[in-house]
């Protein structure tokens, strides 16, 4: 079951020179299909537009592109790029648990596309992050040298975010040795994915935590609705639907676009999967909504559930959680796949909500509109210039390498 | 698929990978470590006695002239009719607050914390607190404005219009500390109104105050026990709310937000991959002699 | 201080406990309910399953290959063999039927024959090794024959087997095919993914076979992973 265009390459038994592995992926450079698609000339010329506003940002600082402030330090790039993309990306982690660790089957067919766009995530929101450094040349500072604040939340972030894209490029590596036909280099990398995933694991759970653990100093500063002690608690337990919602909504766009690679099987076996991962997002929002009941009970922030702010909380709890939760608990008992989509949209809204609040919306919420922090139009550009990036990069891969088609006959798994 | 030893150990060798730079976290740093006697030092402080400050802003002409940053024009008074926050280009200032004891004029700039939040969040150490008490910035700054947001006093500052940015912030005159000098405001300040010291001596010069000239104050040290205690400590005869002070920090040091998950690291890292590992291991079809059922597969 | 309220934050409140334990039990119908499909699909399903266990007679003299096809032994050594009900009613009606000339040898496990329906043709796996001795002239004629009596009437080959009871002892008969009809109507009903189209719901079968019904295009890859000849 080899992919639609499958090179001599994978059948070839011969050793492959360095020499003709470059001239291979330098081959494979020059870009198919159509060109001038509507996605591609919007997107095209998002980036290049963003290209040069990152130049200018780099050359004449942020304040010159970002409404960043001195009471608002911490913009979209932050919140958003990386608050939320992080936390989209967590359905790699979530998946490859449940497919290596827990050896299920079932999600066999799309544990590829997840992991690449896992990879992808961290590598543009580390992009992200280094277009927000405002020293960005000490971007190494805590990698290398004998200055390191271990005892900054931030500091293990960084490491964590390094190590697991390392983790992911390892779990990786055996469809990139596929594509190149590399068969000893690829028994040799599938032989480290238990290894690659269960460090993944670990390290994402500390990083969808620390994210949030970042504000945990921001007392005061943070709404009492959001700001609790268990903010890093629900920042993991969110990453979990929130990347298994991503999963739903990104699969379903690529099952479209990519058809003609996936397999039939596989395309009957995608309601299934659908309505298992539908069956996850529920049970984790279940637990997800009652902690947040239960962190607000502590609270006991009654009254100030009768304000605008409180209203504002009240929406993301309810409408962005508690009825998307029912919508994933309807849509798996139904095999509603409609309605499993809606529900993924809505949860992933609810989750950029919820971002956005803790880093922007929420903290110092008393200060009045017209001095609070908006994104510029640059700000948003670059932003989008980034995701068509990595969307570009995503499509490269998948139409070169055995992502959505199986493996090659030569290196088929057993599990 | 089984667990061979190769697997495991290749697991092992990226999970101890993993788990060396938690090794790095030294246990219980939101805490002083205690110095051995020979090296002990104490925090320095300064004392502000709102009553006694004047509002003449010398203090603001001599920090901005001592570090070369832009000079203030202090006989433009109008800029005391709003509260201002420091900034990028004044590392402190005076604020004129109208209260029930009529004008007061408060001295505003960093607090030099006892435990500092922003030297708790920096993670490469530009932002951090000196034997002597000052809490400094230094060049290796990532300009990631984590410090901002960890500082309870929103103290630090950004230079968002330069293309080199460099974080703002008062540093306790520490290079005129090193030689023996006292901050450039609290030499300009000609009422007394800023006073040098120990925060020990500090302490007990303001309870004299206060006890001695009993009624003239609020009956409390603002900074003594605000956020773990800082080195900058006010006076007032007026509730501090009503001179631009947030009374609601608490008194736990800001770093001890952070450690609950700082400590996790160390254990996450240590017990999932074990956990996860150990799982997959249960879960292993090798020992299976369960027939294939019929039909597809 | 003025104005700060007592809360003693440490302390957990009894309503906390409360509400966990509520949480708990609240988990346990819905964990539950998430679990299986809603009633309604359920039983709609159910309702089917007896019904495709019925369609898929399974007469309690004959063995049966995996591959769907059946082995009845005769006289001495001959055997009689052809394609079970599921296998028919799976692939619909039968287009052409190609048989292997008299005289030729057979393989336990290997093709056999082949069925075609439109433009698709469906290998399958014959049961027994030996000799073909006879052929079923008149269903080669009416091949739709086939569907009205897979067992009796529609046999395909008549086989001289020399190691008859080697051969039966690979294929199931009996409780054994009983269980594996039921494996095969789970992995019928996994792959036709709620889509309970692909059967009527009074139960009836489609005339042109549940594959085409589950998925238009590729229902002879269905129909050739169900018989084990992809």
């Amino acid at each position: 079951m080899n992919g639609a265009d499958a090179t001599a390459i994978n059948t070839v038994e011969e050793k492959r020179s360095l020499k003709d592995i470059i001239a291979f992926i330098l081959s494979e450079l020059k870009p198919r299909g159509k060109m001038l698609t509507p996605f591609n000339v919007i997107s095209g010329l998002t980036i290049v537009l963003g290209a040069f506003l990152i130049l200018y940002r780099l050359a004449k600082g942020l304040g010159a592109v970002t409404n960043l402030s001195q009471d608002f330090p911490w913009g979209i790039w932050i919140g958003f790029d990386v608050m939320v993309g992080v936390a989209f990306a967590g359905g790699a982690y979530v998946l490859t648990f449940v497919a290596y660790v827990l050896r299920t089957d079932k999600y066999h067919s799309i544990i590829r596309a997840t992991v690449l766009n896992g990879l992808l995530a961290y590598v543009f929101y580390a992009g992200a992050i280094f277009l927000d450094l405002g020293r960005w040349w000490n971007i190494t500072n805590p990698l290398f040298g004998n200055k390191f604040g271990a005892n900054s939340v931030l500091f293990l972030i960084a490491w964590h975010f390094l190590l697991y894209m390392l983790a992911e490029f390892v779990e990786f590596s055996p469809t990139i040795a596929e594509w190149l036909g590399l068969r000893k280099v690829r028994k040799f990398l599938g032989s480290l994915t238990i290894g690659a995933v269960v460090v993944g694991i670990a390290l994402s759970t500390l990083h969808q935590a620390g994210l949030g653990a970042l504000f945990m100093m921001a007392k005061g500063k943070i709404h009492p609705l959001w700001y609790t002690e268990f903010i890093p608690v629900l920042f993991f337990v969110s990453s979990i639907f929130a990347g298994l919602s991503m999963v739903i909504f990104e699969g379903s766009i690529s099952h479209k676009v990519f058809s003609d690679k996936i397999d039939h099987k596989d395309h009957a076996a995608y309601n299934g999967i659908l309505i298992g991962l539908s069956r996850g997002c529920a049970v984790a929002m279940f637990v997800y909504f009652f902690a947040q009941t239960l962190i607000f009970i502590h609270g006991w922030h009654w009254s100030l559930l009768n304000t605008p702010m409180g209203y504002w909380y009240l929406t993301e709890m309810i409408g962005l959680v508690a009825i998307p939760c029912f919508l994933f608990f309807r849509g798996a008992r139904y095999g509603n796949i409609p309605l499993i989509r809606i529900a993924a949209i809505l949860t992933m809204i609810g989750i950029i909500i919820n971002r956005l609040n803790i880093s922007i919306i929420a903290f110092k919420w008393w200060i009045p509109l017209s001095e609070r922090y908006i994104p510029s139009w640059m700000e948003i550009v670059i932003t989008l210039a980034i995701i068509f990036t990595e969307i570009w990069v995503f499509r490269w891969i998948v139409t070169r390498m055995p992502v959505f088609e199986g493996s090659p006959a030569w290196a088929e798994e057993k599990h | 698929m089984g667990i061979d030893r190769r697997t495991f150990l290749k697991g092992l060798g990226v999970g101890v990978a993993g788990i060396a730079p938690a090794c790095l976290l030294s246990p219980g740093s939101g805490h002083a470590k205690a110095l051995p006697a020979n090296e002990t030092t104490e925090f320095m402080g300064v004392l502000v006695d709102t009553t006694r400050c004047i509002g003449c802003r010398s203090c603001e002409m001599a920090c901005a002239d001592s570090h070369g940053l832009e000079v203030p024009d202090i006989g433009d008074t109008s800029v005391l009719e709003k509260i201002r926050p420091t900034s990028e280009k004044q590392w402190t200032l005076v604020n004129r607050f109208q209260t029930e004891k009529g004008e007061v004029f408060v001295k505003k700039q960093c607090m030099h914390c006892n435990q500092p939040g922003c030297v708790s969040a920096c993670l490469v150490k530009a932002m951090e607190k000196r034997k002597n008490g000052a809490v400094t910035w230094d060049g290796n700054c990532m300009g990631c404005r984590f410090c901002m947001v960890s500082c309870p006093f929103d103290i630090p500052k950004f230079e968002y219009d330069s293309a080199v940015p460099k974080i703002q912030k008062c540093s306790l005159c520490w290079e005129r500390l090193q030689k023996g000098e006292k901050p450039a405001c609290v030499e300009a300040c000609p009422n007394e109104a800023l006073t040098f010291g120990t925060r020990r001596s500090l302490i007990e010069e303001a309870n004299k105050r206060i006890y001695g000239e009993s009624g003239k104050y609020v009956p409390h040290i603002y900074g003594e026990h605000e956020v773990g205690g800082t080195g900058y400590l006010y006076l007032s005869a007026v509730p501090f709310e009503q001179i631009g002070f947030r009374t609601d920090l608490g008194t736990t040091p800001y770093p001890e937000f952070s450690k609950g998950f700082l400590y996790s690291v160390p254990i996450v890292l240590l017990l999932w991959p074990a956990f996860l590992l150990g799982v997959n291991t249960l879960t292993s079809r090798k020992d299976d002699v369960r027939t294939k059922q019929g039909g597809a597969k | 201080m003025e104005g700060f309220t007592y809360v003693d934050i440490f302390a957990t409140k009894g309503v906390e406990y409360l509400l966990v334990i509520a949480a708990l039990l609240l988990f346990i119908p819905f964990w539950r309910m998430v679990s299986r499909p809603a009633t309604a699909v359920y039983e709609a399903a159910e309702s089917i399953i007896p019904a495709i266990s019925e369609w898929f007679h399974l007469p309690e003299r004959l063995y049966y290959h995996q591959g769907h096809s059946w082995a009845l032994p005769e006289q001495g050594d001959l055997v009689r063999v052809g394609i079970d009900d599921f296998a028919q009613k799976l692939v619909g009606k039968i287009d052409a039927i190609q048989l292997p000339p008299v005289g030729s040898q057979v393989t336990q496990g290997e093709k056999g024959w082949s069925l075609r329906a439109g433009s698709k043709t469906i290998d399958m796996l014959s049961p027994v090794d030996g000799k073909v001795v006879g052929i079923n002239e008149g269903l080669l004629k009416s091949p739709e024959n086939i569907g009205k009596d897979p067992y009796d009437k529609s046999w395909l080959l008549e086989v001289q087997a020399p190691k008859i009871s080697a051969n039966l002892k690979n294929l199931l008969s009996g409780g054994l095919a009983r269980k594996w009809m039921e494996g095969v109507r789970e992995s019928l009903l996994a792959r036709m993914n709620y889509n309970l189209g692909a059967v009527s719901q009074d139960g009836g079968v489609p005339v042109d076979g549940i594959a085409r019904n589950v998925d238009h295009e590729h229902w002879d890859e269905i129909v050739k992973e169900f018989l084990l000849t992809s």
